[in-house]
């Protein structure tokens, strides 16, 4: 299937979307088919794992609230470290999801219609890991609302020329849009599983949360609105966001902090990262889901070129930070980089360098952006890279900034390191249980960026691609999921089986 | 009066309650009145509530009410119906009393809220401290509510009352009355107590054959026997350092540990000052091992091995004969004629260094350290004779007492007791079991009967017979003589605590007497006919001045016996030292000779030089080291005098090669909860032969490391303009040594501080020698709790004050700085615009202020501080702070919680506090010098001031704006109010570029 992928992304012709020569039942078939089958065996394993890795994730923010900040490894000089790592680097993950959706979805890019449910879970739960840490670094975490602007009787309002207050507004704003974002997209799929719910209390369920959906065209007609809007609102967020981000360090006079350039350099590597994250769980997901057929070498592809574009803007950074330092004649920011490369931190920062810049240049070539084991990889190393990034950043400009008295060198603690991989248990749990009870890839979606769904489409080579479905718009292509539609075809399939397939949908039809 | 009394530990209450009466009994101004109204032994728990329980109860309601224990009361209290004179709920009282400490005494001024003293001070008045005061002193407070002290008498571990005590001790005394003192010898520690002096006086009159020995593991000792070989009595050399225009130390710490420290800082300090007119700057030559606080002041240093400087005085004495054209005697010159060829640098410098003494007419001070034989000191009393130097800047005054002291005196009490000879021992304070020579500490157990005086159960404590528990200076009566003789009253500021006597209430039972300390005071001083002219008022002055007027001691003059002195000199030349390498013996910086071990403050206060906290290290050069091939925390077997000790090895730049620097006075076994399993104890390579300085010594690598508990690790500017330097001569060409300011643009609108007052301080780098008084100053006043050794090592220390040390030039010699540093008050704070809470805040007069209960501990604040002065509390310090040690707090101060930052504060509570002082006196504005913070006040150098920077007469708003003020980091444009004034210093154009 990969060579076939090969052989038809051909210039001129776009590769298709969707392989495996489905029609839209089956694609209702395998995405439902997940969140319908029994579970399996497997999952529950994952499931275990990652469920026991919360709870180190559970226990050691209880021994954080009842012991203090003392059981990290944190010191007099350097006050973040791992936590707030950890905080951007899940905020950066979270950054493909919105991208994928919003902005490649205004851009009218159809490859992110398989990745996008995904995706945007993914942001979800990474902004939900990433929340962990700004309320737990804190050293009063009983009194972490207090960074919210609520009316007291001490009327006393935050400091609004702080960025960790900015961050608040910008955290929360993201959170709030990516999940009315991710749940809007959800509603017509969710109205699909509805009606193939087998048992009441799935239908009733599911039934509430699909804002009694039924596929009109007035439903159509205000979800592709909502969805527009959402996604208009959302992009910006994609950008200020991680903008704000760095600005908790740009703001600040610390040497290695106090950088123009990180507000570009922070989104590409949100970005960068979110990509690499995206490919690294697809990779996992569409072999256990058997979503290969959704999830194409293609999109895959072309994430790992996104990666490669926004790994090179940061290997850019990377270097006109250090021609900064030199041309702006700050003797202690000089100082900051100089020691980044050659101090005491200086593994992290060239492994920094090896994951970020030098691995991802790998897919300038096709055969290894198109090898799934090798993008796993370097996805993974992308990951680490990134994670190291903003190690090097937080950590390595404190531990030696302006009085040499005072300069540092610190270790993590145990509770520094089970807490940020008790963080993926948050994560992953919340992935899994995602993969297992929502559909995983939009349905309505998918189907709408099939060639069956494009009525001017095919003319000559979609040999089967009648005409009878020429009337729906593409919208309304997606609502096959209401039975009574008619959907159909998929007929590219000449092979016995496909045609037996379409056989039983007229039986089922009929 | 909401408030319960005091709860020292529950369970006892009742008999707390007592102590308290007896707390109010004594304090000042009601001890006597009431001593009369209640005689003796009225003021007994009578059984029931009977009208005198009643009246108790409501004494210590008084006394104690208002305190800081945040309980609800579990018994009935009572407000006072009539206030005690003077005291004000919220105010504070200062009383003046006085502590002996390195064999001479300091006049205090101790703060006491509600009858809980939380703070020492200096006493003005008294010319041992100048208001000034050093760490030691600073951190005796804490002593004070140590709730390791013992807490009553003990026979053999077993609690027992004082009355058991007493008829032991009567028993003990009329033993050996009979006996006329046979057997009986008194192990005294360098008290400086009049009236004990007159008791023992007294005790060896009733009992000839008794003995009275002093000892002290860091005394004056051969200082004493130079005395002796110089003058055939122990005179006392007095050092007028602000006399001296040029001062030489031969191996002497005389600014940290060695003399009259805090005196000798603030006038040595004095002629530091290069803007001084009547007294030109002085110039400052040391010749030492160790790389000490004194050492980092010099102008020019020489480092060599102890035992090497000998040769080096021997040729200085001559040099400086020649070059001021002056006569030694004949005796000594002989003696000398000969002194070994020395190394052409150190040739050089003896020679600027006469040629500059003769120069100055007598102006000269050479200090001899205790490291150095007695031959040597008694030499440098012939030079100071020869070049005029006696009458200037030595005084000669006769010594306290006649008692003897030193290795010798006590190995000589330890072959008695070995012998058997002396089988009854008093030890009255000090804790020989520890810290004898070696040779000697264990004979110490060996007595029969061994009576240990002291305030904690200690080595010697735990192998005594009886343990007398022994009261705190700061809760007994009693009195001292310092250095120079001036006597002051020990007045207790609190009952005390755990029922403790003094050494002469001890020693009055042990004569068969009944008086109590304050009557065994009175009549001692009742006695000083020469001073007293109507007894109870010139008492009460005293009591209230803190000293007793012109109770200096006159000037002496002594024949100098230049015989003996050549004789000594001749000795001491012929000992061949053994081997090249040797072991000195410092005081442990932390816990003197391991008397601090149980005090936090300063277990955790980094020493000067390598910021070492929380234990003891082998000090080697780094010459040394790498011979050795051992780095920092490596661990070594020292072996001295037949013993071995493994402890782990440190690289101290400046340390004299083949020189291993070991102090006494960590690892003590017998120890409360703070000192346990701290440090090595290095008393067993300590005899009394080798005591100072061993020779005949190995040192090898043993494998394996421990972590050290530096609060510092990198020691190097990195070029970075932090402190600065000029040469006086440069300062005198040109006073503008530092760049002139500049003004920076700010993109916000600047907020305006011209009206009322602009708070900001100045620290002159000229005078601070980095002696850590400040540093501990800052924490008793602000309750700064303590982390640990543990949390040391990660590098949460919660000093607001540190002193930062930095070394220049060559690794192996290099110079060194250091730079007190804390909160610099921003006028632009890089940490308010950050937190998002608003925690931390600007004054309108300019202090950058800490709101503890809205901070939440995101720590941003602190990561933009480009000073690095904040302090988070990673954990709940003070939640297991003991109770006793609640009674130290300072109740103006706010304790703070777990997960909030904090840092200095310019003692805001003292601003506040001479403001309503102000106000009720219908001023506006507080005049330069009201306010006077707690490390300024500690500063012996006089090196911090701190005032109105609107007040354009004030002295630190002169000294901020004159040539020598500079501000840290200034291109940030954070505008600090704290200015740095640029070092300068003196050397000697001669040796300029050598």
């Amino acid at each position: 299937m990969t060579t076939a992928a090969l052989q038809e992304d051909t210039p001129g012709k776009r590769a298709p979307l969707v392989l495996g020569h489905r029609d839209f039942n089956a694609v209702t078939e395998t995405v439902a088919g997940i969140v319908e089958k029994k579970t399996t065996p497997s999952w529950l394993v994952l499931l275990g794992l990652a469920v026991s890795v919360l709870l180190i994730l559970l226990g050691s923010l209880g021994k954080l609230a009842a012991e203090g900040l003392g059981i990290w490894g944190l010191n007099n000089t350097v006050f973040w470290a791992w936590d707030i790592t950890g905080f951007v680097f899940w905020i950066g993950i979270g950054h493909a999801g919105t991208l994928i959706s919003a902005i490649l979805f205004l851009f009218r890019q159809k490859w992110r219609t398989s990745i996008n449910r995904a995706a945007e879970a993914m942001t979800i739960f990474a902004v939900m890991s990433a929340a962990i840490y700004p309320v737990f670094h804190v050293g009063r975490v009983w009194f972490a609302y207090w960074l919210f602007p609520i009316p007291n009787q001490m009327s006393m309002w935050p400091n609004f020329k702080s960025p960790l207050l900015w961050d608040v507004f910008a955290i929360s704003t993201y959170a709030t849009v990516s999940i009315l974002f991710w749940y809007v997209g959800l509603v017509p799929d969710l109205a699909t599983l509805r009606d193939r719910a087998t048992t009441k209390v799935r239908s009733i369920v599911l039934g509430i949360f699909s804002l009694g959906w039924r596929g009109s065209h007035r439903n159509w007609l205000n979800y592709e609105k909502t969805y527009l809007i959402l996604a208009g609102l959302s992009t910006p967020l994609v950008l200020s966001v991680h903008t704000i981000v760095s600005f908790d360090f740009a703001v600040s006079i610390m040497p290695g902090w106090h950088t123009t350039i990180f507000p570009p350099y922070f989104v590409a590597g949100a970005i960068f990262s979110g990509f690499a994250m995206v490919v690294s769980l697809m990779v996992l997901a569409r072999k256990a889901y058997g979503l290969e057929g959704l999830i194409t070498i293609k999109h895959l592809e072309n994430m790992n070129k996104i990666i490669l574009l926004t790994g090179t803007m940061v290997g850019y950074a990377y270097a006109i930070e250090y021609f900064i330092a030199w041309y702006g004649g700050n003797e202690y920011e000089r100082f900051a980089f100089i020691n980044r490369a050659f101090g005491p931190y200086k593994w992290a920062y060239w492994t920094m360098w090896s994951c970020n810049v030098f691995s991802p240049q790998l897919f300038w070539f096709k055969r290894i952006r198109t090898s799934i084991p090798a993008m796993f990889v370097i996805s993974i190393f992308v990951n680490i890279g990134m994670w190291f990034e903003r190690f090097v950043i937080i950590v390595t400009s404190l531990h030696r900034d302006y009085i040499p008295s005072s300069w540092t060198y610190f270790r993590p603690s145990l509770f520094d390191i089970s807490t940020f991989l008790g963080s993926f248990g948050l994560f992953f749990t919340l992935f899994l249980l995602f993969l297992r009870f929502l559909p995983a890839v939009a349905i309505s979606e998918v189907k709408g960026v099939m060639p069956q769904a494009d009525p001017h489409a095919g003319h000559g080579d979609d040999h089967g691609h009648d005409a009878h479905d020429d009337h729906h718009e593409e919208a309304s292509a997606k609502s096959d999921e209401s039975e009574d539609e008619s959907e159909d075809e998929g007929d590219e399939g000449d092979e016995a089986s496909e045609g037996d397939a379409e056989k039983d949908e007229e039986e089922s039809r009929g | 009066m909401k408030r319960a009394p005091y709860p020292i530990e529950p369970d006892t209450s009742g008999k707390n309650y007592w102590r308290s009466v007896d707390e109010f009994e004594k304090s000042p101004s009601f001890a006597e009145d009431l001593t009369r109204e209640f005689p003796e032994g009225a003021a007994e728990a009578p059984q029931g509530t009977s009208r005198r329980g009643f009246l108790a109860i409501m004494g210590a309601s008084m006394a104690l009410g208002g305190l800081a224990a945040c309980r609800r009361p579990e018994e009935v209290i009572v407000p006072y119906t009539r206030a005690p004179e003077e005291i004000v709920p919220g105010r504070p009282l200062f009383f003046s009393t006085a502590m002996p400490i390195l064999g001479t005494a300091i006049g205090l001024v101790v703060e006491t809220h509600e009858g809980r003293p939380t703070k020492i001070e200096g006493n003005p008045r008294h010319p041992e401290s100048l208001g000034a005061t050093n760490s030691f002193v600073q951190a005796s407070v804490l002593d004070l509510y140590d709730p390791d002290r013992s807490q009553s008498p003990q026979e053999k571990g077993e609690a027992r009352t004082w009355d058991d005590a007493s008829v032991f001790l009567r028993k003990l005394g009329d033993d050996a009355k009979k006996k006329n003192g046979k057997g009986l010898a008194v192990l005294v520690e360098d008290h400086r107590s009049p009236t004990v002096a007159a008791q023992l006086d007294a005790l060896l009159k009733l009992m000839p054959e008794a003995r009275v020995v002093r000892y002290e593991a860091f005394g004056r000792d051969v200082t004493e026997e130079a005395a002796r070989i110089a003058f055939g009595k122990a005179l006392v050399p007095v050092y007028d350092f602000g006399e001296a225009d040029v001062v030489v130390s031969l191996d002497a710490d005389f600014l940290l540990n060695e003399g009259s420290v805090v005196k000798n800082v603030r006038a040595f300090a004095d002629r530091r000052n290069p803007d001084r007119k009547d007294k030109p700057m002085n110039r400052f030559y040391a010749i030492e091992s160790s790389f000490s606080v004194s050492g980092t002041s010099a102008d020019h240093r020489m480092r060599l091995q102890s035992h090497k400087i000998p040769a080096l005085a021997y040729a200085l004495a001559q040099e400086i004969a020649a070059a001021a054209k002056v006569e030694l005697p004949a005796d000594i010159t002989s003696a000398l004629g000969g002194a070994g060829a020395l190394d052409p640098d150190a040739t050089k410098l003896v020679k600027a260094i006469a040629a500059d003494i003769a120069k100055r007419n007598g102006a000269a001070l050479i200090v001899v350290g205790r490291k150095q034989p007695a031959a040597v000191h008694a030499l440098f009393h012939a030079v100071h004779r020869a070049i005029g130097a006696v009458g200037k800047t030595v005084k000669l005054v006769r010594p306290f007492d006649e008692v003897k002291g030193g290795p010798a005196e006590i190995a000589a009490l330890g072959k008695d007791l070995q012998a058997g000879t002396i089988d009854t021992l008093i030890v009255l304070g000090g804790n020989p079991a520890f810290n004898a020579p070696a040779d000697v500490r264990d004979a110490i157990t060996k007595a029969k009967t061994l009576v240990h005086v002291g305030t904690h159960v200690d080595e010697t404590g735990k192998a005594a017979a009886w343990h007398l528990n022994r009261a705190h200076a700061l809760e007994s009566w009693g009195d001292v003589r310092s250095e120079d003789g001036t006597g002051a009253i020990v007045q207790p500021l609190i009952a005390p605590l755990y029922g403790g006597k003094t050494d002469a209430e001890i020693l009055e039972i042990f004569l068969g007497g009944t008086r109590k300390g304050y009557d065994l005071v009175r009549a001692s001083w009742r006695g000083a006919q020469s001073l007293v002219a109507d007894f109870e008022r010139d008492f009460r002055r005293a009591l209230h001045d803190g000293l007793w007027k012109d109770s200096a001691f006159p000037a002496e003059t002594a024949d100098l016996d230049a015989a003996k002195v050549g004789a000594a000199i001749k000795a001491q030349k012929a000992v061949a030292p053994k081997g090249d390498l040797e072991v000195i013996f410092d005081p442990d910086p932390h816990t003197w000779d391991g008397r601090y071990a149980n005090n936090g403050w300063l277990q955790e206060m980094p020493d000067p030089m390598a910021k070492l906290t929380w234990g003891n290290v082998a000090s080697l050069s780094p010459k040394t080291a790498r011979g050795l091939g051992v780095v920092d925390g490596d661990l070594v077997n020292v072996s001295a005098n037949g013993a071995t000790v493994t402890l782990p090895a440190l690289v101290a730049p400046g340390l004299a090669d083949g020189t291993i620097l070991v102090t006494v006075g960590q690892g003590r076994s017998v120890v409360g909860r703070v000192g346990k399993n701290i440090g090595v104890d290095t008393g067993s390579l300590r005899t009394s032969a080798a005591f100072h300085v061993a020779d005949g010594v190995s040192i090898t690598k043993a494998g394996g490391s421990t972590k050290l508990s530096r609060t510092q690790e990198h020691f190097l500017t990195e070029g970075r303009p932090l402190v600065l330097e000029a040469s006086f001569a440069k300062y005198q060409a040109n006073p503008q040594v530092v760049p002139q300011p500049k003004k920076y643009l700010s993109l916000f609108e600047e907020r305006n501080y011209d009206k009322g007052h602009a708070w900001g301080m100045t620290i002159d780098l000229a005078a601070c020698v980095g002696c850590n008084a400040c540093s501990i100053a800052c924490q008793a006043e602000n309750n700064i709790p303590i982390v640990g050794a543990e949390g040391v090592q990660k590098s949460r220390e919660m000093h607001w004050m540190r002193m930062d040390r930095y070394f220049e030039g060559d690794l192996d010699n290099p110079t060194s700085v250091s730079q007190p540093m804390m909160c610099v008050h921003c006028e632009n704070a890089p940490c308010e615009e950050v937190c998002p809470v608003a925690a931390t805040t600007h004054s309108p007069e300019g202090l950058n202020e800490m709101t503890y209960n809205r901070c939440i501990g995101t720590k941003y604040c602190a990561n933009n501080c480009p000073f690095k002065v904040r302090r988070f509390n990673y954990f709940d310090y003070t939640k297991d702070t003991i109770e006793q040690h609640k009674m130290q707090m300072n109740p103006d101060v706010t304790v703070r919680s777990r997960g909030v930052m904090e840092k200095c504060t310019y003692c805001v509570q003292r601003i506040n506090r001479a403001k309503i002082s102000a106000k009720a006196e219908g001023r506006e504005r507080l005049r330069d010098g009201e306010v006077v913070t707690a490390c300024q006040a500690a500063c012996p150098a006089q090196a911090i001031h701190f005032g109105d920077l609107n007040d354009k007469q004030s002295e630190v708003a002169k000294r901020a704006a004159g040539p020598r003020g500079y501000k840290l980091l200034e291109e940030l444009n954070v505008r600090p109010r704290t200015s740095y004034l640029a070092k300068i210093k003196n050397p000697n154009p001669e040796l300029e570029g050598a």
